[in-house]
């Protein structure tokens, strides 16, 4: 009886831990890019979620990228490489991608990824 | 139990709560929902109205021309999310909340019609339900031509290895939703095979028209197209929406004024557009003719006493009153000789009852009806022989025969 329990204890944590790593990935944000204020080293999003449209800023940090992606100019190479881009480059209007955590109450960016520029 | 199991016992559930409150993302951070992501929350809703009648010319979906234009479009503006070979994984498609499709899936494609692809292309994300869902489908409408956004979409389609045209004949999935529909609210009357041959239809009026419509013959008497046309899938879905009226007749037992076609009225907006997209297949005209254009109805100009006047002139001129009679009620001379297209006799409709237009009876409705004619019935189409000003005179007076119209269009500027 108690190693059976002790059975059910061990699988039922093995299934939570599972489950918490399945679904902790945190799904990205994206949206149009609505503003960019490069001193302050934040970008301003406007995006939908749940049919309601919000703006969300997003501080960016040293640690953080921001890439776009090009075709490779070396010959014989297919497929996309990243260019990696600053904060100035991004302009109202273009449509980025960003994986963020929270740090406090901000939402800080680790990549923000360049979707279209427009 | 020992102290020890309790406290496993004990501590799991709470576990489990923690683990929960951690992995769900607040929801101020993300506007992509998990469970979408991993359907690729590819709804194929039916197209809007604006967009139902946009069908890829059938030869563009294996023209080799039309799909090299639209590759090379693909690969400069598209594959960074849908990837190089169409499987949905570019490398800015992999950060997206709602990751794109992945075209190389034969099943999925099969049932995306090509008025809902082109809808998708050229709106991208911003409908719903997409746009609730985080789509960050750029819409393309602006940037490529309409011709453009069907070349890319014809090259999109070679991913699936489908060699033919993508039409609901060669994927019956496409319009199974609206084929579902169909059987349960249409075949009573229109026929499991759309011919207009259903069990319960032809007891209407037996021997006599109007017979349910033989949705298999290209004839469709209410469009706001011009005469010889397809309707547009907005004409169908009007007559859908308010079901049909009977004329009269004297064998239309007890149905006069009625709606001998029920209207769906009830029935779903989205689920009408995907009967409606069934209904269609029954007919390959839809996808071989050129872009449907409705016919311009110009401004209601006011009714005045000469209006009405000139009105009644041009019924005589035009021969109205060879079948709808001098007054109106359906009793002219060649009333009891009217057959429609299938040689069974019809009845002129009585004009002095407006409840009985099958095409509705606001001026409008009969300005267009003047304009189009009723394909498949002896009324014919004005369009060549009536200036839009002249078939306003005939509406007003036309409207003028019944006590309803008088009420509702008012002369102005002189009386009557």
């Amino acid at each position: 009886m108690k190693k059976l329990l002790i059975l059910l204890a061990v699988v039922g944590a093995a299934g939570v831990v599972a489950w918490s790593v399945a679904t902790a990935d945190e799904a990205p944000i994206s949206g149009t890019v609505k503003a960019i204020d490069a001193a302050g080293k934040t970008l301003m999003l406007q995006t939908v979620a749940k049919g309601k449209t919000r703006d969300v800023t997003i501080v960016l940090k040293p640690e953080s990228k921001i890439v776009k992606f090009v075709r490779p100019t070396d010959p014989g190479k297919t497929g996309f490489v990243e260019q990696a881009l600053s904060l100035s480059d991004l302009k109202p209007g273009w449509i980025v991608s960003v994986t963020t955590r929270h740090e406090g109450d901000k939402e800080v960016a680790d990549v923000v990824k360049v979707v279209l520029e427009r | 139990m020992r102290p020890r199991t309790w406290w496993l016992a004990a501590i799991a559930p709470g576990a489990l709560a923690i683990a929960m409150w951690i992995s769900s993302p607040p929801p101020s951070r993300a506007n992509g929902e998990k469970d979408h992501v991993d359907k690729g929350g590819h709804a194929h809703v039916p197209a809007p109205l604006d967009y139902a009648d946009a069908h890829m010319p059938i030869s563009g979906w294996t023209d080799p021309v039309m799909i090299a234009r639209g590759k090379e479009i693909y690969v400069t503006k598209c594959a960074v999310c849908h990837g190089d070979s169409g499987d949905g994984k570019g490398p800015a498609g992999a950060a997206l909340p709602l990751k794109p499709p992945d075209l190389r899936d034969k099943a999925g494609v099969a049932e995306m019609r090509d008025n809902y692809w082109l809808w998708r292309v050229s709106e991208g994300g911003q409908p719903e339900p997409f746009k609730s869902k985080g789509s960050a489908m750029p819409p393309w409408k602006a940037d490529l031509s309409v011709e453009d956004r069907w070349a890319v979409i014809a090259y999109q389609h070679t991913f699936s290895g489908h060699q033919g045209p993508h039409v609901p004949w060669e994927h019956p999935e496409m319009v199974q939703v609206g084929r579902d529909i169909f059987a349960m609210a249409c075949i009573q009357c229109h026929g499991v095979e759309g011919r207009g041959d259903g069990s319960v239809g032809a007891t209407l009026s037996p021997r006599r028209a109007p017979q349910p419509r033989d949705l298999t013959s290209g004839q469709f008497k209410f469009r706001s197209t011009p005469s010889g046309q397809l309707p547009t899938t907005a004409d169908l879905f009007r007559t859908v929406t308010e079901g049909v009226r009977s004329s009269g007749g004297p064998l239309t037992f007890g149905l006069s004024g009625h709606r001998i076609m029920p209207s769906f009225r009830h029935m779903p907006v989205a689920q009408r557009l995907e009967a409606l997209e069934f209904v269609k297949s029954f007919y390959r005209g839809f996808w071989e003719r050129a872009p449907a254009e409705a016919i311009v109805i110009p401004p209601a100009p006011p009714v005045t006493a000469e209006r009405l006047a000139r009105g009644k002139q041009l019924y005589a001129d035009a021969e109205c009153l060879a079948c709808h009679g001098a007054t109106g009620r359906g009793d002219g001379p060649s009333a009891p000789t009217l057959k429609d297209s299938t040689e069974l006799p019809i009845a002129a409709t009585d004009l002095t009852q407006p409840k009985r237009f099958k095409s509705g009876a606001r001026p409008e409705d009969v300005y267009r009806t003047l304009r189009t004619g009723l394909a498949g019935t002896p009324m014919p189409s004005y369009a060549d022989s009536l200036e839009p000003d002249q078939t306003w005179d005939l509406v007003y007076y036309v409207l003028s025969l019944s006590q309803e119209g008088i009420a509702r269009e008012q002369p102005r500027g002189g009386g009557r």
